[in-house]
């Protein structure tokens, strides 16, 4: 098969979504996940209900994906849940939450995928980490961690995976308007856009501009790379 | 899946991979994959999982060698072929009770 298989997580709404449209405009064959069904509609794009920490949901997805399609090019672990609050008000119920789909859901995917990848010795895999965690951000220490956790497996992943042809690296994205920060005070996201380098909200197409240079047949020599947007770094 | 069939399928993709890395090594039931007497070495291992998960998949079977049971190195599954393929009877029979 020539066109290019894409699994993206978390396609339902806000970056998902986006890069969901993006890729299926360039014509490649998108398979999507969220909790509820999406909207999206479109000949190229088919979408599974599942949540992203259930392993078994998660390996079913890939088998199937694995059956038709007999191999995944790229996968772009986008799903994230955020949490913003004071460690001292946090309930351990929270930090389970935002682990369960920021770390595990995003290594599930990673391990599956890898697989698939593995047998046909092509791969890249695109996960989601934050400027949160080097900007160390107050209020954000569980987000962080786990987005920190993401950091860690992609530089590790990046290493066990080269051997089957497959780049494993991160993107920091900033803040952007989704539905992820629309509850966060409007004084908390200015100083925000001041610790950045270039004090501006992130756009959507900031963040397919990074995944278009980790895709590119010719970023065969890039892994183990985490990219901060908006000038941001350790 | 009659637990001959599950054998035959583990000797068919272990000894492709034997194969492919030259190794003058052919597979039966007691074949060591793990652990000192192992002619694999951890990634060989890992290559030879990744393989009889896709052969069962292909065969519309959904196994997954990934466990803790099976990552524990006392009574691995994964010692010898015969012991692997009790381990996946067991997944292929559960499966199929779901699917009845």
């Amino acid at each position: 098969m020539n066109k290019k298989v894409m699994v993206i997580t978390g396609t339902r709404k806000g970056i998902g979504r986006y890069l969901s449209e993006y890729y299926l405009g360039k014509n490649f064959i998108v398979i999507g996940c969220s909790r509820s069904e999406s909207d999206l509609k479109h000949e190229k794009y088919e979408h599974f209900c599942l949540d992203v920490a259930d392993e078994k949901a998660v390996n079913k997805m890939i088998s199937a994906i694995s059956k038709k399609y007999g191999k995944i090019d790229y996968l772009i672990n986008n799903a994230g849940i955020a949490s913003m609050n004071h460690s001292l008000l946090t309930p351990l119920s929270v930090v389970e939450k935002v682990f369960k789909t920021n770390v595990f859901g995003t290594f599930v995917f990673c391990r599956e995928a890898g697989k698939i990848m593995a047998k046909n010795k092509f791969g890249r895999i695109i996960n989601f980490a934050t400027i949160a965690t080097p900007l160390k951000m107050e209020g954000e220490s569980v987000y962080a961690a786990s987005k920190s956790a993401i950091e860690s497996i992609t530089k590790i992943l990046a290493k066990e995976f080269s051997t089957y042809n497959i780049t494993v690296n991160a993107i920091g994205p900033t803040p952007i308007y989704t539905d992820l920060i629309k509850n966060v005070p409007k004084e908390k996201m200015d100083s925000l856009l001041n610790m950045q380098t270039i004090n501006r909200y992130g756009e959507f197409d900031d963040i397919s501009n990074v995944i278009d240079f980790f895709i590119s047949d010719k970023s065969n020599f890039i892994t183990g790379q985490v990219i901060f947007l908006g000038g941001v770094s350790y | 899946m009659e637990k001959h069939r599950i054998k035959e399928i583990l000797n068919k993709t272990v000894n492709e991979y034997f194969e492919s890395q030259d190794f003058n090594e052919k597979a039966n039931e007691d074949t060591v994959l793990f652990g000192k007497e192992s002619v694999l070495d951890s990634m060989g291992l890992v290559n030879v999982i990744i393989d009889i998960e896709s052969r069962f998949l292909d065969e519309d079977y959904e196994i997954s060698l990934t466990s803790e049971k099976a990552m524990s190195r006392r009574n691995s599954p994964f010692r010898t072929i015969s012991t692997l393929a009790d381990f996946i009877g067991e997944q292929v029979t559960e499966n199929e009770e779901i699917d009845e």
